[in-house]
């Protein structure tokens, strides 16, 4: 893919007339939606303008709807927040990060044991650990300045997401002006929860990187993933 | 949230996640036996031989997420949705570029028919950002989130309106995008302007006739917090 092409993202909103579905990335495929490992969000940004740290928040699970799986961080599961630096679109460093006993464990950065679907804990670099809150937050930060959390916030994404499914219905009466305007429209997800699992670190920890974004600005590339124990 | 309400409106819904949830007994959380007794003193402790957790094991991906929205929008069903959460960023493009220019189509002959038109005469035009349906989609299958360590972070802001035409979202240079998400970006209105706005992002505003397919009409709800962890406490 050319560079030059890499200007934009983000399409949130459409769908096929017959599929249900919650963005941003909410309970998105069959395998894993309303599981423990399914991802409900993903966040990167600068804390405040100017900083030279990095904050990633990584959403999982959902309490929007019932009947998900909501509340409780699977030991089972290891969260990845994985960072590309030279613009091959291949991880060159992970943040892990993995439930033990009421504390969340964090690993990295530092470069994987391998690339791709398959991963391992990285213990012998460990980031820190913070227990896991309940309703009011319990944050940890370590001596290298890097601040840790994990535990049930505030769903931050909104969207009205009854009205959008009366846009894509197929029926040609259905919502016909198709948005509503702001004072009738409603975020579907005031008031729904989710599991964060925050991390905010200096960008001396993640080191210099060669990506660059469309317009030329210098970038880390970043996604997160979920990973089930085999 | 009303369940009753939701039942009703999404049925389909909600019968597919109890099938999920059904098939979840063996995710469960697993208390191990080994963590008995350790301290909990807030930091690992590698003095504690013997005693710190259990992290062994190989771990295997399941779930995936990028850009906001990208594959719950641009996957066209659910054996592409899992397999878009069981790929890798470097080989997305290939993988699944075809399939996203589809469905963008497909969502522009589903509207076609609300308008009473032929689906044949409602196609997706290039957008603000000069983008074709080939190019965007493209785009779109590098599926990862840049975030700029010294810029300040939006997904998209389109500036002042400096070339004077009334309309900001038209690019005049004072652009920025792509320097990460904050929790406060609309991220659902620039996807809609993206897909539905045309070249000057107007296209299907509400105005002149048209549906309003631009903007879902909502803001943030949620409570953000100026210090970390950032979000506020559950409700």
């Amino acid at each position: 893919m050319k560079k030059t092409k890499q200007i934009f993202v983000g399409l949130g909103a459409i769908v096929v007339a017959t599929a249900i579905f919650i963005a941003a990335d909410h309970i998105d495929a069959p395998s894993s939606m309303g599981t423990t490992a399914d991802i409900a969000d993903f966040f990167a940004f600068e804390p405040t303008e100017g900083s030279d740290n990095t904050v990633f928040v990584v959403d999982l699970q959902s309490d929007v709807l019932p009947d998900l799986a909501y509340g409780t961080f699977d030991e089972d599961v290891l969260t990845e927040i994985n960072i590309d630096t030279d613009d091959d679109l291949v991880e060159d460093l992970v943040i892990q990060a993995i439930p033990r006993d009421g504390r969340m464990y964090f690993f990295g950065p530092a470069t994987p044991s391998q690339t791709g679907l398959s991963s391992q804990v990285l213990t012998d670099m460990p980031l820190g650990d913070v227990e896991i809150s309940a309703n009011t937050a319990i944050t940890e930060t370590t001596d290298n300045g890097v601040s840790l959390f994990a535990g049930p916030r505030q769903d931050p994404f909104f969207f009205d997401f009854f009205q959008f499914n009366a846009v894509i219905d197929p029926d040609v009466n259905s919502a016909p002006s198709g948005f509503l305007p702001p004072d009738e429209a409603e975020d579907t997800f005031d008031g729904a929860n989710t599991l964060s699992i925050v991390v905010e670190l200096p960008n001396s920890l993640l080191g210099t990187t060669t990506a660059t974004n469309a317009l030329g600005v210098t970038v880390y590339n970043t996604w997160v993933t979920t990973n089930r124990k085999q | 949230m009303i369940f009753n309400k939701i039942k009703q409106l999404f049925l389909t819904m909600v019968v597919v996640v109890a099938i999920a949830a059904c098939n979840n007994d063996d995710n469960e959380p697993m208390m191990d036996d080994d963590m008995m007794g350790m301290e909990d003193d807030g930091m690992m402790d590698d003095d504690m031989t013997g005693m710190d957790p259990d992290f062994s094991g190989t771990f295997a991906q399941v779930d995936f997420m990028g850009r906001p929205g990208i594959n719950t929008t641009l996957s066209a069903g659910g054996d592409i949705k899992d397999a878009h959460n069981v790929a890798i960023p470097s080989e997305m493009v290939a993988t699944f570029q075809a399939d996203f220019e589809a469905r963008l189509e497909q969502y522009h002959d589903v509207y076609a028919m609300k308008l009473g038109a032929d689906p044949a005469d409602v196609n997706y035009e290039a957008n603000i950002l000069g983008l074709d349906a080939a190019t965007l989609t493209t785009v779109l299958a590098a599926d990862v989130l840049e975030v700029a360590p010294d810029v300040p972070t939006t997904y998209f802001n389109p500036g002042e309106d400096n070339d004077g035409d009334d309309n900001p979202l038209t690019l005049d240079g004072d652009e920025v995008a792509l320097t990460g998400r904050t929790l406060q970006d609309d991220i659902i209105d620039v996807s809609l302007i993206l897909f539905f706005g045309g070249m000057e992002g107007n296209r299907f505003d509400g105005n002149n006739g048209t549906p309003q397919l631009t903007s879902d009409g909502v803001g943030l709800t949620a409570d953000i917090l100026t210090t970390f962890p950032y979000v506020g406490d559950p409700e």
